[in-house]
């Protein structure tokens, strides 16, 4: 059987649970063959490819909860805190370079601090550090120098996932 | 008669739901009707009306209800909803404390008894004092994040309609109590009580009086800390309120939303990571992959196994009568030589070099001619130069 050309390294990223960017030359191969794509992780292992004009991704029937958790909830505090210090936190997260120091003021300085504080992963500068590396394994941020890191695209599948919250308790008509 | 103080608990615990309702309507009406009293108490398959007095959880006022503030605070403590309290209500708070200081230091060197009780008073008054400014900075939290949030989707007027009350009526209020550069704030009298009580902590004489000094100049350093987190939440979140809500967008909407309760929301599902495992279903693939790495043609060698065969043990004692018996040799490594070939069927250096050994046996006698030329002696495995060793007889013999 002929498998596309780096079918290992592209089988090792997805599987890793990264997701594959559009910058990525790898991501043009598995554009180029989705359909096989689709078909080689559902069958192989009854995996999702998921596939939009900025990643790919697979998901798995298991998930990992605890992970998904403290992202929503490390990206619901930044832009928060973004928006109350008066700054557009969707321009901030899509284009502003980060580092640690910024990232440690508004979680230390946040009236949320009492979550912070019961997150194990967010809770001091050491675990924020050790998440940060978590979200860099999975391409959710690229890292530039000297400590300094963006936030690639993936960061959308969380955003998105606000809003759709937030048009469900709409729909809900939730009131307090 | 009053009922076991675990039993009272255990009924809270087994009927938290029911209390928490009650616990809401209260929140809302401020007292409980008996009409909406029977109707909650109707949804829950057992009747605990009567418990409910029995363990002087509700109380009557006249034909209503209300539940005891002791069980109110607690479900409101548990469940983190408070009710916010008018600034104006805080502020007796200052009143009191200053009252009583004023008490203390008029009375410092009276009756050591009421002393201690002002002192205790006014750590009890400042609990209080820090506590409730905590409820309200909560509760107003909760409230600006829901307007910030406006799942309600109410227009802009009515927001800021909502916002400027909050701010007019509690928001700017509180900041007054807390803040430090105003000269009448409650924070102020505390720095003031705080000096005072540090002074008399140190240099008072009698030591019970001290250790209660030192007590609550303990509890002032804390609340300090205390007030000045909730002076930040104001200042920094709560009056620019007018400004936050200018913007609104639905991802913060949902974030706001989210951060309610973060633990009880399903969050986007993301690929679980894991190790192979020879039970998983995609074992048969892994495995097929790594085999197929060597599916590709190279010469293999293959060694054979050879068999196994009883290994060689010299027998010294039984060379060494040999060697005893045929003493004196004229020439030891003729000897050797000879005596493998004839005994072994072969000359090799392990056969060779074991008889060869018999020569540091302690008792032998070596002569050996310096200038005598060596001996070629051909083994099977290697070639050996050796002099010519005379062995003339056994040492003890």
């Amino acid at each position: 059987m002929e498998y596309p050309k780096s079918h290992k390294h592209i089988v090792k990223e997805l599987l890793d649970g990264k997701f594959m960017l559009h910058s990525d030359p790898l991501y043009q191969i598995l554009k180029d063959n989705r359909d096989f794509y689709e078909q080689f992780f559902k069958e192989s292992f009854n995996y999702e490819l998921r596939f939009n004009n900025d990643f790919a991704f697979l998901l798995s029937t298991e998930t990992n909860e605890t992970l998904s958790r403290d992202i929503c909830i490390f990206f619901a505090l930044l832009s928060y805190e973004i928006d109350r210090d008066g700054r557009n936190f969707i321009e901030e997260i899509q284009y502003s370079e980060w580092d640690m120091e910024r990232i440690n003021q508004y979680f230390d300085n946040t009236t949320y601090i009492e979550l912070v504080h019961s997150n194990k992963q967010l809770r001091d500068h050491d675990s924020r550090a050790t998440f940060i590396n978590a979200l860099s394994r999975r391409n959710i941020i690229e890292k530039t120098t000297e400590g300094r890191f963006i936030f690639t695209a993936a960061y959308k599948v969380f955003i998105d996932f606000a809003a759709e919250l937030a048009k469900n308790k709409v729909k809900e008509g939730m009131i307090d | 008669m009053k009922a076991e103080a675990r039993t009272i608990l255990y009924f809270l615990w087994n009927h938290f739901d029911l209390l928490n309702e009650l616990f809401e309507e209260q929140m809302q009406k401020g007292y409980l009707r008996r009409e909406s009293l029977a109707n909650i108490l109707k949804k829950y398959e057992h009747d605990v009306s009567d418990k409910l007095h029995e363990y002087k959880i509700l109380r009557s006022i006249n034909e209503d209800f209300e539940i005891r503030p002791v069980f109110f605070n607690l479900v409101e403590f548990v469940q983190n909803e408070f009710k916010p309290v008018l600034p104006e209500t805080i502020e007796k708070y200052g009143f009191s404390i200053t009252n009583l200081f004023k008490k203390i230091k008029e009375g410092i060197n009276g009756d050591k008894e009421i002393l201690i009780k002002r002192i205790e008073d006014v750590l009890s008054e400042v609990r209080h004092f820090v506590e409730s400014i905590e409820k309200n900075t909560t509760k107003l939290l909760q409230e600006t994040r829901a307007l910030k949030s406006n799942i309600e989707k109410i227009d802009y007027r009515e927001k800021v309609h909502r916002a400027s009350g909050w701010i007019e009526h509690y928001i700017v209020p509180l900041n007054e109590i807390l803040d430090v550069n105003q000269h009448g704030s409650l924070t102020n009298q505390l720095h003031e009580v705080a000096y005072f009580v540090n002074l008399k902590r140190l240099d008072f004489h009698d030591e019970n009086v001290r250790a209660q000094f030192e007590k609550l100049y303990s509890f002032l350093i804390q609340t300090n800390d205390d007030l000045l987190r909730q002076s930040k939440i104001l200042t920094n979140e709560l009056l620019p309120l007018i400004e936050r809500i200018k913007t609104e967008s639905l991802i913060l909407s949902g974030w706001i939303e989210f951060l309610r309760r973060p633990y009880h929301t399903e969050v986007p599902r993301l690929f679980k990571t894991s190790r192979e495992n020879t039970y998983q279903r995609n074992f048969y693939l892994v495995a097929k992959e790594y085999l197929e790495q060597f599916l590709v043609d190279e010469p293999v060698m293959v060694e054979e196994v050879t068999a196994f065969q009883q290994r060689w043990i010299f027998n010294r004692d039984l060379y060494k009568a040999k060697l005893e018996a045929k003493l004196p040799i004229e020439d030891f490594f003729e000897w050797c030589g000879k005596t493998a070939k004839k005994d072994f069927h072969e000359l090799n250096q392990e056969k060779f070099f074991s008889l060869v050994s018999l020569i540091f046996e302690d008792d032998m006698i070596l002569e050996a001619d310096k200038n005598a030329p060596h001996t070629q002696l051909q083994l099977e495995d290697a070639i050996l130069h050796v002099p010519k060793v005379k062995i003339d007889k056994h040492g003890i013999s």
